[in-house]
């Protein structure tokens, strides 16, 4: 505004000397000034000016600018979306590996879980299978001896009786049952072997 | 809609105008019969030769009006300023140069409310409000701001009014009854010493102290003392020169341009008369229809190289390297 002000005043100072050259009585020629016609020149251009930038090219610059500054705007935020976005996808992309990671992890541990507790229950079979055919053979063999000792008092009884009805005839019992005695503890050290 | 039913009433009201427009009778060579634009022999005093294309481009104290035929404007007393008289009686030129700054007041004003309307209605413009944004802002954009170098938009209103009004000033030469303000050297001129007063000022603004140094030569340190002594004066007359060549260009670059479009439109409509042939008269005719699209391109090209020539030499005084 100031400028403007500061021009259209040296404006008409520069266009005094010229208009001096004017002279209004000649007929008008091609290339002589006007004093006149330049200072009505100078006023209807400055009037235009002003009112043109008062009424129309302050209103059209105005909204235009807006219109670029909601241009930028609306860019600015697209660019922050995108950039939200793609933080978001990287951040499920980690997710899902981590994801696949632990369920791959688990798979592994569960494999070696199984694994060991087949082991341990292979072993713990092995191991009562052989406490089972342990205790069985003890079994068989505390019957064998149980049975053995039997047989033993047994075979004794029958041969003391069988001796006792020999001797009733002709010896005492005592002596005789000693005598059968000895001979079946030689015959039992035989027996074991 | 507006737009297109005022311009068709514009048409309607022009077609018994130019039927009714009166051709000024032309000479004939000595001895023929002369015939007038209607056919009709003329025998009188008045048929002889008439200079039809000075009085056309150069201003007059007349105007002619449609209907109203030929009518003489006012007639002031001329201002005295000291012992300067300016004659400040309204001429040709000036009802012309009030017409463009109308004309301009009535495209931009309407459409720059309508714009506003739009924008705040649906956020863009349509219509004719659009092209009127296209205009400004490719003047805005491409025109000015790159030229006057960063922080310009002081100067926007300034170059937007230089193209708008010079636009408007050059199109009403190429209407009937109009005549071509921007083809009278005063007008040009004018012009010029607005563009040569932003600038100046804009220098001593920007520049300060530093806005000597754009009129009188300052020498680089490596220069001899000798040469110095004979640079700067002569130097000093360059830049002086240099300052007042770049108006002067303005202003005759304009005027010659828009004077010489209606020359050669006028010695060719001429031709047919001095020939007094109807094939003459058709090429003449078709060439004349060219010139006229031709200055419509001239018109348009001239305002764009005055706006973008004045930001130049802005944007040169603000950068101001020389």
């Amino acid at each position: 505004m100031r400028t403007s002000l500061v021009a259209s005043l040296l404006v008409l100072g520069n266009a005094l000397p010229l208009a001096a050259q004017a002279r209004p009585a000649e007929p008008p020629k091609l290339l002589t000034a006007n004093g006149g016609l330049m200072f009505w020149t100078l006023v209807i251009f400055l009037g235009v000016m002003f009112i043109l930038t008062k009424f129309a090219f302050k209103p059209i610059t105005r909204a235009v600018e807006a219109r670029e500054q909601a241009l930028e705007d609306s860019i600015e935020s697209a660019k922050r979306d995108r950039e939200e976005a793609a933080r978001l996808l990287e951040e499920h992309r980690k997710l899902v590996a981590q994801a696949h990671a632990d369920a791959q992890r688990f798979i592994v541990e569960g494999r070696d879980a199984g694994e060991k507790v087949r082991a341990e229950i292979l072993e713990q079979a092995h191991r009562e299978q052989q406490q089972v055919l342990d205790r069985a053979r003890q079994e068989i063999e505390s019957e064998r001896q149980k049975a053995m000792v039997e047989l033993r008092r047994d075979t004794v009884n029958l041969a003391v009786r069988g001796a006792s009805k020999v001797i009733e005839k002709n010896l005492d019992d005592e002596t005789n049952r000693k005598v059968v005695e000895s001979f079946l503890a030689s015959l039992e050290s035989v027996g074991n072997r | 809609m507006t737009f297109r039913s005022l311009v068709l009433g514009l048409v309607c009201v022009a077609a018994p105008i130019a039927v009714r427009a009166q051709v000024v009778p032309q000479a004939a060579p000595a001895g023929q019969v002369r015939v007038g634009p209607r056919g009709d022999r003329l025998t009188g005093p008045e048929a002889g030769p008439v200079d039809i294309i000075m009085p056309h481009i150069i201003d007059s104290h007349s105007i002619e009006l449609p209907y109203w035929g030929e009518r003489e404007l006012p007639r002031w007393k001329p201002v005295r300023i000291g012992s300067v008289a300016i004659d400040v009686s309204p001429t040709k030129h000036v009802v012309m140069l009030l017409v463009a700054a109308v004309l301009c007041m009535a495209v931009l004003i309407p459409a720059a409310i309508t714009h506003e309307r739009h924008h705040t209605a649906r956020g863009s413009p349509k219509g004719f409000a659009t092209g009127i944004e296209a205009m400004v802002l490719y003047i805005r954009n491409e025109v000015i701001l790159p030229n006057v170098g960063p922080h310009g938009n002081a100067f926007v209103p300034f170059g937007l009014t230089l193209f708008f009004f010079i636009l408007f000033a050059n199109l009403l030469g190429l209407v009937p009854y109009g005549s071509t303000a921007t083809g009278n050297i005063s007008v040009t001129a004018m012009l010029a010493i607005v563009t040569f007063v932003v600038v100046e000022a804009t220098g001593m603004k920007t520049q300060g102290w530093r806005y000597v140094r754009t009129v009188v030569y300052v020498p680089p340190k490596e220069i001899p003392f000798i040469m110095k002594l004979f640079m700067v004066p002569i130097m000093t007359v360059v830049e002086i020169i240099g300052k007042f060549t770049k108006p002067f260009a303005l202003a005759v670059r304009l005027f010659a341009n828009m004077t010489a479009g209606h020359v050669v439109l006028l010695a060719l409509i001429s031709l047919a008369f001095t020939f007094q042939s109807y094939f003459v008269g058709l090429a003449a005719a078709t060439m004349g229809v060219g010139s006229s699209l031709l200055e419509i391109f001239v018109a348009f090209l001239q305002a764009y190289i005055f706006t973008i020539l004045s930001c130049v030499f802005i944007g040169l005084m603000r950068s101001a390297a020389h």
